[in-house]
């Protein structure tokens, strides 16, 4: 990865991907490499963004999109124009995988990627024409012809063969691209790449960890990989930060530490009031049905069995005695135990710095993509992703704090939602999917109308549905939420995420199943959003697509 | 040593009209030696060649597909059983087996089938106008045997298959009819013996009979194929009854829009013109020469190819033929094919210039009127090495047989500097041409006293050095030649 030239960074709007370039960033500052930084939230924006560039740049990095597109065909590229793509979208694009000229990707060497073989999917296209045009050249007829075993019918099973491989191509590419999940976090990819080349900081190591914190928090990824990746992460954490164990008092303000931790899944819990902690953690507000009168009368039970006193609980977690928060863990672990709540553990790492800074990187992912998806307008779309970018250096404490504040507000908008949409009965069956649509009027709906704030309250919301109903055949189904997204173009951000079951793949098949809806009815959507399963329509055309999905999904 | 050397020249030499040689004989010669050349070429590709599509396939044949497939797997012992035993339904299914051993792309099993002596029995079942499947089957199988060497295409003409195809050609079935017409073209093809043979049988009639404003496009171009190899070959050439029968069919053929069609039949032309005078002459008198005219300036190379063959051969003939050749236009498309992209076009097409050049001073006349001196030059400056062969051929012809005047023009064109050039060459009979043109070029200067300049011109154009360096020439002739040159023009001070 050493360029003469200057580089455009294409930077996709997820935490994963601010953390993948801010060790990028460090790289190049490193190898003294000069580069340009675009943010790009969308297809379309990227599209803009290389057309604009593409006269004064030959060499393009993209991280967190482009990958599960055919890259030279939406862009149609010079042939001296070079990708190099570090994006954890899966499937990746079959012709991105098998070009290695213009597209170079960056990719874990074990991360499984289930890829076609090549001669599955692409054939020279000089078998076709064989036998068809060797006449040409002029010279004298053979004197002597054999007839071959009839043409007609060799050139029928030749049409057979060809159409059998392309109905085995259909097949093996619907099957390939019939899902999108996530592969590896790119912050780790590109962790590991400065590995390789043993340029990695503890800096770096960090922002590792949120990328992949961030993929645990948005739920993208399967609790088994992200423990792998945990267990990964954690041996170049012990690598870089065993030299300062036995001496912690002595951390002076510049020096950092990451430490491994089991910590509460509780959002926030350290920087909030564990009552208000309690009350906005997916994980515990659906375990405990906080929006019902009994779960309300739940959580004093809890609290109770725990003898944690209310007022202590209320109060800012900093402020809490200090004697109460010694064996807190444990005792909430115990009195969770008993209400039903056997994962309130998680694996995860904190970061100390200066005297009193101390973070858990999940405090991170919801700060950062708190800044990004802030809609307290302030300035051009771009100022939102440089802050929140900006957040993850340790030198910016003041932005990562209004991180934390909006974030809070941000979950505390999530969980009124979901509770207002469970009492009210937004949540419906349709069938072979559960749907809900926030109207427009509704508190915070503007908040909902940025894709990674959306995925977060259906994801929540569904835990919380699966809770709630008593329905066992609709805790099995996959959810389609719809808010308003412009109101004057009267358009609607529309997001499918799979089933919440404990063994779920998280792998999404609405992408494809949108694709065709929006085919099969001429609907006016756009697929905006590099995650396939986001979609953008107009809010006339949302019934007949939903029609559409039902009937192409039952 | 040197003796051959001058035998060859001394043959060279008689090939000039002007030195009081035979015209036809240097043009015929010309012919013999590319003819050679085309056929070792075409004998390496035959072995490549693949069938040509055919459209024309009956339906009957294409059900029952699976079940053909099982019948492939018939043992040779089987066959030979079934084929020799009673049971027609067992016949027809040990013929099918055998076709389509014979008509699969690798190894056809030729040799085991003759051995096995069925060729016999397949040849009666060619009779058996009740069984129409059973002809079409045996009608296949003999062609692929007939398409192998001539061992195999003997095989099956001893076997009596002459008369029975020829009979076959009036099936009622289209399909056994055109298998048959594909199978006596491989009999035709083998060689003036067959080819003959099968003329004698009256295979022409029946074989013309078939071409109608009906007949498939697949069909006619099978035919054409055929009439094509009924054209073919020398020693001897094809009886000119039968050429003259066939000639308006193939004329017709010829105006037909399938660019195949019209390849073979100006093949079959081209062989025709390939002879002597008299049998130019014949396809002379047809009128036929604008239509290859035209064809030889066509987009399409397997027309142009056998178009310029045919009209290259007129010109070989008599001053009167290449005169018919230049009424129909052919001055006209001659540049553009002289600049052709393929090196066998310029080639041919300045082959084709060199005959004309051979000719009395008014064609030479002509040649310069339609513009040919800018395209020749071009030719021997840049042209492949092959064409510039020719081309210094024409350039030899033309001072040979141009007036003063002519010659100067030539001169005038800016031939020299190419053609000192070519003295470079590797190939000492060019070296030799080039040197006798150039003493040519003296003969007409110093009868115009212009000597002194053409000796500055060669000089400026370091053409002096280059015949200097030859007179230490391995080639005993070129030497000569060069150091006859130096001591006639160069030696003065």
């Amino acid at each position: 990865l050493l360029f003469f030239q200057r580089v455009l960074l294409l930077v996709a709007s997820d935490v994963d991907a601010l953390c993948a370039c801010k060790i990028l960033q460090a790289l190049f500052q490193c190898d003294h490499v000069q580069y340009t930084l675009v943010p790009v939230s969308g297809w379309q924006e990227l599209e803009t963004a290389f057309l604009e560039h593409k006269d004064q740049f030959k060499y393009f990095v993209l991280i967190n999109c482009g990958a599960n597109v055919d890259l030279l065909e939406i862009l149609q590229p010079e042939e001296d124009t070079y990708f190099f793509v570090c994006d954890s979208h899966r499937p990746i694009n079959v012709v991105n995988v098998y070009n290695d000229t213009q597209i170079k990707l960056l990719v874990k060497q074990d991360d499984d990627l289930d890829v076609p073989a090549y001669d599955d999917i692409f054939r020279d296209e000089e078998d076709e024409e064989e036998d068809s045009e060797n006449e040409s050249d002029g010279s004298e007829p053979s004197e002597k012809r054999r007839r071959f075993e009839e043409d007609v019918i060799e050139r029928t099973m030749k049409r057979r063969q060809r159409r059998e491989w392309e109905a085995r191509r259909r097949e093996i590419l619907f099957d390939y691209e019939q899902y999108e999940y996530h592969g590896t976090s790119s912050a780790m990819v590109m962790f590991d790449l400065a590995w390789i080349m043993s340029k990695d900081l503890n800096d770096m190591l960090w922002w590792a960890i949120v990328g992949l914190t961030d993929q645990w928090v948005q739920d993208k990824i399967t609790q088994m990989k992200y423990v792998t990746d945990i267990g990964i992460l954690q041996r170049h954490v012990s690598r870089h930060n065993h030299r300062n164990e036995d001496e912690e008092n002595s951390l002076s303000i510049d020096c950092m530490r990451i430490a491994f931790e089991y910590d509460l899944r509780l959002a926030l819990y350290q920087h909030w009031s564990l009552y208000e902690s309690l009350c906005n953690t997916s994980y515990t507000s659906a375990s405990l049905k906080l929006w019902s009168v009994q779960g309300q009368k739940r959580l004093r039970e809890f609290l109770a069995d725990m003898g944690l006193p209310l007022k202590q609980v209320k109060q800012k977690f900093n402020s809490m005695d200090i004697s109460l928060k010694e064996n807190l863990r444990e005792m909430i672990e115990e009195s969770a135990n008993k209400f039903g709540m056997k994962d309130l553990r998680v694996q995860t790492f904190s970061i100390h710095f200066g005297f009193k800074n101390k973070f858990s990187a999940s405090d991170i992912v919801y700060a950062t993509a708190s800044l990004m998806e802030n809609t307290e307008k302030e300035g051009p779309e771009t100022t939102n992703f440089i802050k929140a970018l900006d957040s993850l250096s340790r030198g910016n404490l003041d932005k990562l704090h209004q991180g934390l504040d909006l974030a809070k507000k941000q979950l505390c908008a999530i969980q009124q939602t979901v509770a207002s949409c469970i009492c009210t009965n937004l949540v419906i069956s349709q069938g072979p999917f559960l749907y809900c649509a926030l109207m427009e009027g509704t508190p915070d709906v503007k908040l909902f109308s940025k894709p990674v704030s959306l995925c977060l309250l259906s994801k929540y919301l569904l835990k919380s549905f699966v809770c709630s109903t008593k329905n066992k055949r609709c805790k099995l189904l996959p959810l389609i939420m719809a808010a308003p997204m412009d109101v004057e173009q009267g358009t609607v951000i529309m997001v499918g995420i799979p089933p919440e079951t404990e063994s779920s793949d998280k792998k999404n098949f609405f992408g494809r199943a949108f694709e065709k809806a929006a085919d099969s009815t001429n609907s006016r959507t756009l697929h905006n959003h590099f995650d396939m399963s986001i979609i953008e329509l107009k809010t006339e055309d949302r019934s007949k697509f939903l029609d559409a999905l039902i009937s192409l999904l039952s | 040593a040197t003796m051959p050397g001058v035998n060859q020249h001394g043959e060279r030499m008689r090939k000039f009209k002007n030195k009081g040689k035979d015209t036809a004989a240097l043009r015929r010669q010309r012919v013999e030696v590319t003819i050679e050349l085309r056929k070792a070429k075409k004998d390496e590709q035959i072995l490549k060649r693949r069938s040509i599509s055919f459209s024309l396939m009956d339906e009957s044949l294409s059900p029952g597909e699976d079940k053909r497939h099982e019948t492939a797997q018939l043992s040779l012992e089987k066959i030979a059983e079934a084929v020799n035993g009673s049971n027609t339904e067992l016949q027809l299914q040990a013929t099918q087996a055998t076709r389509r051993m014979l008509s699969r792309q690798k190894d056809p099993p030729i040799n085991q089938i003759i051995e096995l002596g069925i060729i016999p029995r397949l040849v009666e079942f060619l009779t058996r106008a009740d069984n129409a499947l059973l002809q079409f089957e045996a009608a296949w199988a003999l062609t692929n045997i007939a398409s192998g060497t001539s061992d195999h295409t003997k095989a099956v003409v001893e076997a009596g298959a002459i008369p029975a195809f020829i009979s076959l050609l009036s099936s009622p079935h289209m399909h056994i009819s055109e298998q048959s017409v594909w199978a006596l073209g491989n009999i035709a093809g083998d060689g003036p013996l067959y080819r003959d043979a099968l003329i004698n049988c009256s295979v022409i009639p029946p074989l013309l009979a078939l071409v109608s404003p009906v007949t498939p496009v697949g069909f006619l171009r099978n035919i054409t194929w055929t009439l094509s190899n009924l054209c073919r070959n020398k020693n001897p050439y094809p009886p000119l009854n039968a050429m003259k029968k066939m000639l308006p069919v193939l004329i017709c053929l010829m105006k037909h829009e399938d660019k195949d069609i019209i390849s073979d039949s100006c093949w079959a032309v081209s062989y025709l013109t390939d002879g002597s005078n008299d049998r130019i002459q014949i396809v002379v008198d047809t009128g036929i020469l604008p239509r290859l005219v035209e064809l030889m300036a066509s987009p399409e190379l397997i027309i142009m190819t056998p178009a310029l063959r045919a009209v290259g051969n007129v010109v070989t003939g008599t001053d009167e033929q290449t005169q018919a050749a230049i009424d129909a236009g052919v001055l006209a498309v001659l540049p553009s094919l002289l600049r052709h992209a393929k090196p066998s076009i310029q080639k041919e097409a300045a082959w084709m210039l060199s005959n004309i050049a051979a000719g009395p001073a008014q064609q030479i006349q002509q040649l310069i009127t339609c513009g040919l001196l800018p395209p020749l030059v071009e030719l021997l400056d840049k042209g492949d090495f092959k064409a510039q062969k020719e081309a210094v051929w024409a350039v030899a012809n033309f001072t040979t047989g141009g007036t003063e005047e002519q010659v100067v023009e030539l001169v005038q064109s800016g031939v020299l500097k190419p053609l000192l050039n070519l003295l470079l060459a590797k190939d000492s009979k060019t070296v030799l041409i080039i040197l006798d043109t150039i003493s040519n070029l003296f003969l007409t200067a110093e009868k115009l006293g212009e000597t002194e300049r053409l000796c500055l011109l060669v000089e400026e154009l370091d053409g002096l050095e280059k015949i200097e360096a030859l007179q230490t020439h391995d080639n005993n002739m070129v030497y000569r030649a060069a150091l006859n040159i130096i001591e006639k023009y160069f030696s003065g001070e």
